[in-house]
Order: structure tokens, then C-alpha cells, then sequence
């Protein structure tokens, strides 16, 4: 049970890498406007029509949901006339041959069918329960489109685009950043860390005090600031994260390199003539590293995290879609006033899943780069099993 | 005092090092600073007015030092958006977001400290469990998203609180007002305090449980003391100071949350102030917003500090050997 749980974390990190590799490209995500706005999921609200394609060639359609919310016809006409038969009689959608492209909110179309320009066409073409068909007399081809206010997985957004794809794409995102931010951030952390601890003197004391100020700067009002004078690119957010979140690893590598610096095994090197670089590269950076890679996967929590506050606040760059960003457009085009709570919850699930993930497994990476962790927390349970 | 003063002096250095940045920030933009105030249709003769009427003209050493007075004598010149003085538009907003720091702050501690403690004590109660959830939620949710969960609750679903805004439209009259204020304080307040205390909670439990183990308070406990004061007047005085640090770290944590909390409720406070200068590239006016939300930081921080001092008699007694 416990070996299950072990590697629990890392499979879903997998599953969450891989879908965000291949997710696009393998389901055929749909991009851009599929829908009227806040359409609900799918496998909701039965009452409500799913979209659908209807062709001319395609027999009746069986109708007995409200009017859908837009109705649209796209084709071809050779000659004769596009039709539409519902059960109470039949309209002549067009008549002049060419390409066909027509809108229900279109007022020449609703004109052409003798209705005044604030009609409700979708109303007028499906007034009621029953079979509907649409038809060619000539030759041509034609395809409806009936938008119904259900679509795929997860509904649509206020433009109308697929959540499902908007979320499958959002992983990248926060991957790209939470790794590239957090990997910048360690290399600064441990090079400066290991300089302070192993230099010294004004070296050390200049750059401890760098990391105190760092540390008692509200970040997200500089990481603002700075987004609003560099502008928005993801390169430029992940500079700017980095930037602001070496601080701790380089405090961590210091003590370490601290307390290795005078051990007596350094001495023996130092002794046998052994240069500066030599001893912190072969035999200092190879100790703090199995603890480094525990503060990495420790700290990408925290660079999603602040990715996705800046994105909520507008700050990122509007072409990439990303959670913080889904979450930005919920709250600013009102989702919940129009109860549309799938814009809401499976990016926020997102976010916190994928930092849940990254905490378990930079546990789980400091238990095995230093057992006695494990070991202190087994004593102190005999402790408590003692008392 | 020596301590404090040592302290008080780190302070003063994060302040420069914001006023620094501010300065700095925007004149790094690639090409002229004029560019961001001035349009590059203008005329020559326009731009170089401009240029006088900002002090652009003048070497940039001596724009630092009139920068540095006028910031510290709080005297943030005029919006580019509304050519109204920035300080009078931030004087109005500012008592809004300590009226929502401060309470969150003081409650998220007490209710961290309360948590903390008898999860330490009651191992495997109810209130350890909470504990442990918050503080899990408080490392892994994004705080904007707990928040819109509220709302979502506690505002649309169960109309309960107001949506948005920090006052009714219109705003009732006399004591009702302050009434209204509270209602519409009561959600953002109540949100920060979940997300602060467990985090708080959960770092003071990890810590008592530590300290209830040490050989001191073994100690203690042998001498026979009663339970009250050994949990408090031994183990917790021994983790008081580790403590207030934390409270010092999460700080800065706590004002950028200003920013987002009063994004997520619409509030007129000085962080929703900053977002909006910085998306309409009102620079005088964001540097100015920067600048409140870094005082109010270091402000904190030096209360802290003061406590910090009091707390631990090796930093008081420091400078009495001297």
C-alpha cells in the first residue's frame, strides 16, 4: 500500500506531462469559438440541445428541446432552392445559386424570410417538438449548424471556446514555467549559495543582505511593475519569477556549505593542496545536491503559483491560454454571475493538483537524500509510543 | 536597543533598495523614457516642454534626489490618466487595505496560534486534522481560487454577503454605513484569515511538537510543574522567537495577497489601485501604489522586530554587556 502511494505522485506527474505533450495533437482539441458563450457540459442538462451538424443529405431530425441559441447554414447551391420543413410549414432558406452562408442573426437573411429585423429566427425555424428536415430541390449541398447550449466535456467559455481544450492546454503552461522558473532560480540559489558559504567575508555578508531585502519585498507588486514595464511574454514571467525566488535555496546551500566547509574531509583536501573550485565543484556540489533537488521540486509550487496570480490579474501574455489566465477571463467576464461554474473549477483543481503532486514528490525526494529525516520522525513516534 | 537599532537599520536598506527600484524600473524601458509619457507624433518643441515639466531634462543623479524627497514627503505628483495628485486618490484607499490587512493578520495569527497549539497537544484530534487540511490547502490552492470559491458559496449561491465593492450603492447614511463597510469587509477578512492560519498553525504545531520532546521540558515536567505552565512558560517560550520570524517572513506574502483579495472583490484599496495603474501604464502612480504597499511591508516589519527584541533576551542582552 504504501509502495502504491510511493509512486502515486510521480505517475500522475507523468500523466499530466504526457497529456500536456500530446494532448493537443492527439484529441484533436478543437481552437477558438465552438459554441455560444457559458454553453454547460455535455452530459448536464438533457433538456438543453447538444450542438449539431445537420446535412442536407442526412435524413429528419427528431426535435423536442427549446430552440437553440444559433442557427447557421453554410454551403453550396448549383440552382433550385435550400429548405426547411418544420412541422408547421416549410421556409425557403435561399434560392440564389452560389456559395451559402447564412446567419440567423443576420438581418438580410431574416428579411429574405419576411420577418422583421428583431425577430427571434432560431424561435421561428424550431417552434415546437417533432421532426424537422432540411432539404435541397436542385442540386447542391448544404450543413446547419444548430448550436444548443451543451457542448463537449466542460462547456464553454464567455467567447464560446472548449474548456476541455482551453485546460488540456493550460498544463503546458504552468509546466513550462513551474520548471524553467523554479531550474533558473536553484542554479542561482546554489552558485550563490555555495560562493557566500564557502567565500566568505564581504562576499557572504553582501549577499545575505541582498537575500533579506529580496526577502521583505512584497514580490507580486514588483513581478507587476515589472510585467507592466517588460511586458507580458512567457520568457519575460519566467525571468522575472526566477529573479524572485532564489533566496531560499541559496539561504539552504550556505548552511550547508557552512557546516561542510570546516568538516574535517575538506580540511584533508584543503591540506593536500586542493583548489578552491576543485573542492566546491567535485566534492561540495555533489553533497548539496540530492537536498537541492528536493528544494527544486519544493519550489515549483510556488512559481505556479505566482504564474497563476499574475495570469488572474491579466498579467500574462492573452494568446497563450493557461489556468491563471481561464480563471482571469471567468472572474472578469462575470462566470458566476451566469453560474457558470466549469469556467471555475477544473483550472483551480488544476492549479492545486499539480502543486499537490510537486510537494509530495519534493517530500518524498528530501526523505531519500537525507534518511535521517525519516529517521528523527520514526524516533520521535517510539517517543510518543513510549509515553 | 543596539539589537533594535541594528535591525531597524536592515529596514532602512529595504526601503532604499524599493525606492532604488522604483526609480530605476521605469528608465531601464529600451530607448527614451519620454517615449512612455509622450506620444511620437509630437511635436519636438512638445516633447522637450514635457521633458522640462517631468525633470527628465536634468542628469539622472540629480532626478534621483528630487525622486527620493518628493517619495519620502509623500508627494507623488499627478496621474498620467487623470492629472489628479496621486497621493489624494491613494489617501482615500489606503485605510480600505489596512482595514483588510489588519484584521486578517490578527486573526489568522491568533486563531494560527490557538490551532497550533492544541494540535500539538491533542495529537490525532479533530483540530489537528483541520489543521493539517488548511495548511496543505494554504501551500497548494491558489488563493484567488479559494476566494472566487467563497464567492461563489457565499455570494451567489447563498446570497449571504455582497459580491463585489466595499460599499452599498448608494452607501446608507450615519451608523449604518460602518455597518455596511463590515458586511462587505466580512468575506475578503474571513477568506485571508483561512488561508493565513493554516499555514501559521500548522508551522507552530510542527514546532511545539519538537519542543514538548526536548530535554527541557522533560525537565520541567519532572520538577512537577503544573501542565499549563510548562506547555506555555517552557516549551512555548523556547519557540517564540522562531515564530515571530515566520510571522516577519510571511509579511510581504501577506501585502501582495492585498493585491489579489481586493482584485477578487472589487475592493478600493491600494492594491486594485496599483493593477489598474499598471495595466493603463499610469507610472507615477503605480511607483507611488508600490511604494505605500513596500512602507506598510517594512512598517510591519519593524513591529515585528520590536517584538522580536522583546522576545528573545539573548538579542535584548546583547547590548548589555557593552
Amino acid at each position: 500500500m504504501n509502495r502504491l502511494s510511493r509512486g502515486f505522485s510521480a505517475i500522475c506527474l507523468a500523466a499530466f506531462v504526457l497529456l500536456a505533450v500530446t494532448g493537443p495533437g492527439l484529441f484533436g482539441l478543437p481552437d477558438g469559438e465552438q459554441a455560444p458563450p457559458y454553453s454547460v457540459p455535455g452530459w448536464m442538462d438533457r433538456k438543453i440541445a447538444r450542438t449539431i451538424l445537420l446535412s442536407s443529405d442526412s435524413g429528419a431530425l427528431s426535435w423536442n428541446y427549446k430552440p437553440p441559441r444559433r442557427v447557421s447554414v453554410t454551403g453550396e447551391l448549383n440552382y433550385g432552392s435550400i429548405n426547411w420543413s418544420t412541422p408547421e410549414r416549410t421556409f425557403v432558406l435561399t434560392d440564389s445559386p452560389g456559395e451559402v452562408d447564412l446567419d440567423a442573426r443576420d438581418v438580410p437573411f431574416k428579411r429574405a424570410l419576411g420577418m422583421d429585423p428583431f425577430a427571434d429566427l432560431p424561435k421561428a425555424l424550431f417552434p415546437s417538438g417533432g421532426e424537422y428536415r432540411l432539404w435541397i430541390d436542385g442540386e447542391g449541398e448544404a450543413v446547419m449548424k444548430i448550436e444548443g447550449g451543451r457542448w463537449g466535456l466542460l462547456g464553454t467559455d464567455h467567447r464560446g471556446r472548449d474548456v476541455a481544450a482551453l485546460f488540456v492546454r493550460g498544463i503546458r503552461v504552468s509546466l513550462i514555467i513551474g520548471f524553467s522558473a523554479t531550474l533558473i532560480a536553484a542554479v542561482l540559489g546554489v552558485s550563490l549559495g555555495l560562493l557566500s558559504g564557502y567565500a566568505g567575508g564581504l562576499t557572504d555578508s553582501l549577499i545575505m543582505r541582498a537575500v533579506d531585502v529580496l526577502l521583505s519585498i512584497p514580490t507580486l507588486p514588483v513581478l507587476m511593475v515589472l510585467a507592466g514595464v517588460w511586458g507580458k511574454g512567457l520568457w519575460n514571467l519566467v525571468i522575472v519569477l526566477s529573479i524572485f525566488s532564489w533566496m531560499g535555496t541559496a539561504r539552504t546551500v550556505r548552511a550547508m556549505t557552512l557546516s561542510l566547509r570546516d568538516a574535517p574531509w575538506v580540511e584533508g583536501l584543503r591540506a593536500l593542496g586542493a583548489k578552491r573550485g576543485y573542492i566546491i565543484f567535485r566534492h561540495l556540489l555533489p553533497e548539496v545536491l540530492p537536498l537541492l533537488l528536493a528544494n527544486v521540486a519544493l519550489g515549483v509550487p510556488g512559481t505556479i503559483l505566482a504564474e497563476a496570480g499574475m495570469s488572474f490579474l491579466g498579467l500574462s501574455d492573452p494568446r497563450l491560454p493557461s489556468w491563471g489566465r481561464m480563471l482571469h477571463e471567468a472572474h472578469t467576464y462575470g462566470a458566476f454571475t451566469s453560474g457558470a461554474w466549469w469556467t471555475i473549477l477544473p483550472p483551480g483543481i488544476g492549479i492545486a493538483v499539480i502543486c499537490l503532486i510537486f510537494m509530495d514528490l519534493g517530500r518524498k525526494l528530501e526523505e531519500r537524500a537525507d534518511p535521517r529525516l525519516v529517521a528523527k520522525v520514526g524516533a520521535e513516534a517510539l517517543k510518543e509510543a513510549a509515553e | 536597543m543596539k539589537a533594535f537599532l541594528k535591525r531597524a537599520g536592515s529596514s532602512v536598506v529595504v526601503l532604499a533598495v524599493v525606492l532604488a527600484l522604483n526609480f530605476f524600473l521605469f528608465r531601464i524601458m529600451p530607448g527614451d523614457p519620454l517615449l512612455a509619457i509622450a506620444d511620437p507624433r509630437f511635436s519636438p518643441e512638445a516633447k522637450a516642454r514635457l521633458a522640462v515639466q517631468w525633470g527628465l531634462d536634468r542628469p539622472l543623479p540629480e532626478q534621483f534626489a528630487v525622486y527620493v524627497k518628493e517619495m519620502l514627503s509623500f508627494r507623488f505628483g499627478l496621474s498620467m490618466m487623470t492629472s489628479a495628485p496621486v497621493w489624494d486618490e491613494l489617501k482615500n484607499r489606503l485605510p480600505n487595505t489596512v482595514a483588510l490587512l489588519l484584521p486578517a493578520l490578527i486573526l489568522s495569527t491568533a486563531l494560527g496560534l490557538w490551532g497550533g497549539m492544541t494540535a500539538a497537544l491533542k495529537r490525532g484530534s479533530i483540530v489537528e486534522r483541520i489543521v493539517l487540511t488548511c495548511g496543505a490547502v494554504s501551500f497548494s490552492f491558489p488563493s484567488f481560487f479559494v476566494q472566487i470559491l467563497l464567492l461563489m458559496c457565499f455570494a451567489y449561491a447563498f446570497p449571504l454577503f455582497p459580491l463585489s465593492g466595499s460599499a452599498s450603492i448608494p452607501p446608507p447614511e450615519g451608523i449604518k454605513s460602518v455597518f455596511d463597510y463590515l458586511w462587505h469587509l466580512a468575506l475578503p477578512v474571513f477568506s485571508l484569515t483561512i488561508l493565513g492560519f493554516g499555514g501559521f498553525a500548522l508551522y507552530i504545531r510542527n514546532m511545539m511538537v519538537k519542543a514538548l520532546g526536548e530535554d527541557y521540558v522533560l525537565m520541567a515536567r519532572a520538577r512537577g510543574l503544573p501542565r499549563g505552565r510548562v506547555v506555555w512558560n517552557h516549551a512555548f517560550r523556547g519557540i517564540l522567537p522562531p515564530v515571530l520570524t515566520i510571522i516577519l517572513m510571511s509579511l510581504p506574502g501577506v501585502v501582495s495577497g492585498a493585491v489579489i483579495t481586493e482584485t477578487v472583490f472589487s475592493m478600493n484599496g491600494v492594491g486594485r489601485f496599483l493593477l489598474e495603474a499598471t495595466n493603463s501604464h499610469d507610472y507615477p502612480a503605480a511607483g507611488a501604489a508600490f511604494f505605500l504597499l513596500a512602507l506598510l511591508t517594512v512598517g510591519c516589519n519593524i513591529l515585528t522586530d520590536i517584538c522580536y527584541v522583546l522576545a528573545d533576551p539573548r538579542v535584548r542582552r546583547e547590548g548589555a554587556h557593552e
